[in-house]
């Protein structure tokens, strides 16, 4: 007990090392406290939900001649990516990628690519850099932004279809925007799923 | 030994040395799997067309139930305005009206004089028919293409390569299908090419989106006369899709690159209607030509499956 006191919160409840030394006594539990334990896991696919909701919502019939809607889901996998790395690693946001890609008739491969290079960016430049202001935050994610259109606009060229890139700046415009409202809104699922000091 | 040996790393710090190491090489196969997959969509662009169906089954469905109580608020607020204003825009249409009486009995003789022609000249014009009628329900704005979804699919007939037409003009083609809803091409995405005949010159052309709210007019064909503002654009029926006649667009720039308004709005177009394709064209598989010479014993006896035979045999 007291080792277990000594160990940082984010050790003790943290998925990958349940395994390791606090994995339940399986063949003691009964079906229903198995199926507390499974169930007990929801919070992991908490990212993995938000940001497949807010792709769905980038489906919205909202008919605008010119691509203006923010792209939600890139903001919320950056977001993600900061606020819970282990729960947004880059297979996953591949995998949401190509769901992005079937719902909006693109060629499959080009937002799981940079989806998943977005995630693997994330994680890197978090893992040297650290905790940092919102404002840098949301600089990093204009920057970001910036050149996920741009990469979009060379990944459609290379799948046979190429797209303007000027009509993709109103994009990059409401993206910007959008961004504190992406952040507050994963902040708020995140206290209301984690807790206040994060850990899943 | 005259060297040390490095201090061994905990086990702890080897399994974190290690998971990074994986969780890179894993990270890196991910992105060099999507570039992959990019490469795949040029080569085979319809390869995933059924899981498009299934996602598609699955969004349209949801927009349709989710949107129901704005379109309910968005007729109210019409039919508010509809009362308010209503005797200037009644003047407004009866002086309209006269004028498009006028216009309407000209036209009512063309009709005449024309099917008598095209009688007299046997001309066979495939018939429009409707497919189904169905409502728009979502649309991809925040993607670089610009595609909407309606709510009809396989089971109302309605497959790929489609025209899709509202009240007011042109909506675009259907490019894919699912069992209750198909995807739509709108004018205004960049891979979109309508063939279409200036009104009032008779010049041939494409009207070819880019994103924008303002399609443009490209490899115009037949003489060069200036375009002006406010010449309308029909479709030609070209390509087998689209019928002929239909309205697309009006120039609102003639200058180069020709700025063109479309005539029909998809958010006005609640429902669109989806018709056969005018004319399908056969598909033709051509015949490998042979530029060697070919021994005349291998040419009486067939020489191989799809060699083209000589019209007449040979003495």
């Amino acid at each position: 007990m007291a080792a277990a006191q000594q160990r940082p919160a984010r050790q003790r409840r943290c998925p990958d090392r349940l395994m390791a030394w606090t994995a339940p006594p399986w063949r003691l539990m009964n079906a229903a406290e198995r199926r507390r334990y499974w169930w007990g896991h929801w919070r992991l696919a908490v990212p993995f939900a938000t940001t497949l909701l807010l792709v769905l919502a980038m489906t919205a019939p909202l008919l605008v001649p010119a691509p203006v809607f923010p792209h939600l889901a890139l903001i919320s996998i950056f977001v993600w990516a900061t606020f819970q790395p282990g729960l947004m690693p880059p297979w996953l946001a591949f995998v949401l990628g190509i769901i992005a890609d079937l719902l909006f008739a693109q060629p499959v491969g080009v937002n799981a690519t940079l989806f998943a290079a977005t995630a693997g960016f994330v994680r890197v430049f978090e893992a040297r850099y650290g905790r940092h202001a919102h404002g840098f935050d949301w600089a990093m994610a204009t920057a970001l932004i910036i050149a996920f259109e741009a990469a979009t606009c060379g990944l459609m060229a290379l799948a046979g279809r190429p797209v303007p890139l000027l009509p993709l700046g109103w994009q990059a415009l409401t993206s910007t925007i959008a961004y504190p409202l992406v952040v507050a809104l994963c902040a708020r699922i995140q206290r209301l799923a984690f807790g206040s000091d994060g850990t899943p | 030994m005259d060297w040390t040996p490095p201090p061994r790393r905990s086990t702890a710090m080897r399994r974190e040395q290690n998971l990074a190491l994986v969780g890179a090489v894993v990270s890196g196969a991910v992105i060099a799997t999507g570039l992959l997959l990019v490469l795949v969509a040029r080569v085979n662009p319809d390869g995933a067309a059924r899981m498009r169906g299934v996602m598609l089954d699955i969004v349209t469905p949801v927009w349709s139930v989710v949107r129901a109580p704005f379109d309910g608020a968005g007729r109210a607020a019409d039919w508010a305005g509809d009362y308010l204003a209503a005797v200037d825009r009644n003047r407004r249409l009866e002086t309209e009206l006269a004028a498009a009486r006028l216009e309407l009995q000209r036209a009512g003789s063309d009709r005449r004089a024309l099917a008598t022609l095209k009688q007299l000249e046997k001309v066979a014009d495939p018939a429009r028919s409707l497919i189904a009628t169905a409502r728009i329900v979502s649309a991809t704005s925040g993607s670089v293409v610009r595609s909407a979804m309606i709510a009809a699919g396989r089971r109302e007939g309605v497959g790929p390569g489609l025209p899709v037409i509202g009240a007011q003009g042109l909506i675009g083609r259907t490019i894919e299908a699912g069992t209750v809803s198909a995807r739509v091409l709108l004018l205004n995405d960049p891979a979109s090419r309508i063939p279409v005949i200036i009104v009032r010159t008779g010049q041939a052309a494409l009207v070819v989106g880019t994103n924008r709210p303002a399609l443009e007019l490209h490899d115009k064909v037949g003489a060069d006369l200036p375009l002006l503002a406010g010449d309308r654009l029909v479709t030609s029926g070209d390509g087998g899709i689209f019928p002929p006649g239909i309205p697309v667009g009006t120039i609102i720039g003639p200058e180069e690159p020709v700025q063109v308004r479309p005539s029909a709005h998809p958010v006005g177009a609640a429902y669109v209607r989806v018709e056969t394709a005018y004319m399908v064209m056969p598909q033709v598989t051509p015949l490998p030509g042979y530029d060697a010479a070919v021994p005349i014993e291998a040419r009486r006896s067939g020489g191989g499956a799809a060699a083209p035979r000589p019209p007449a045999p040979l003495p």
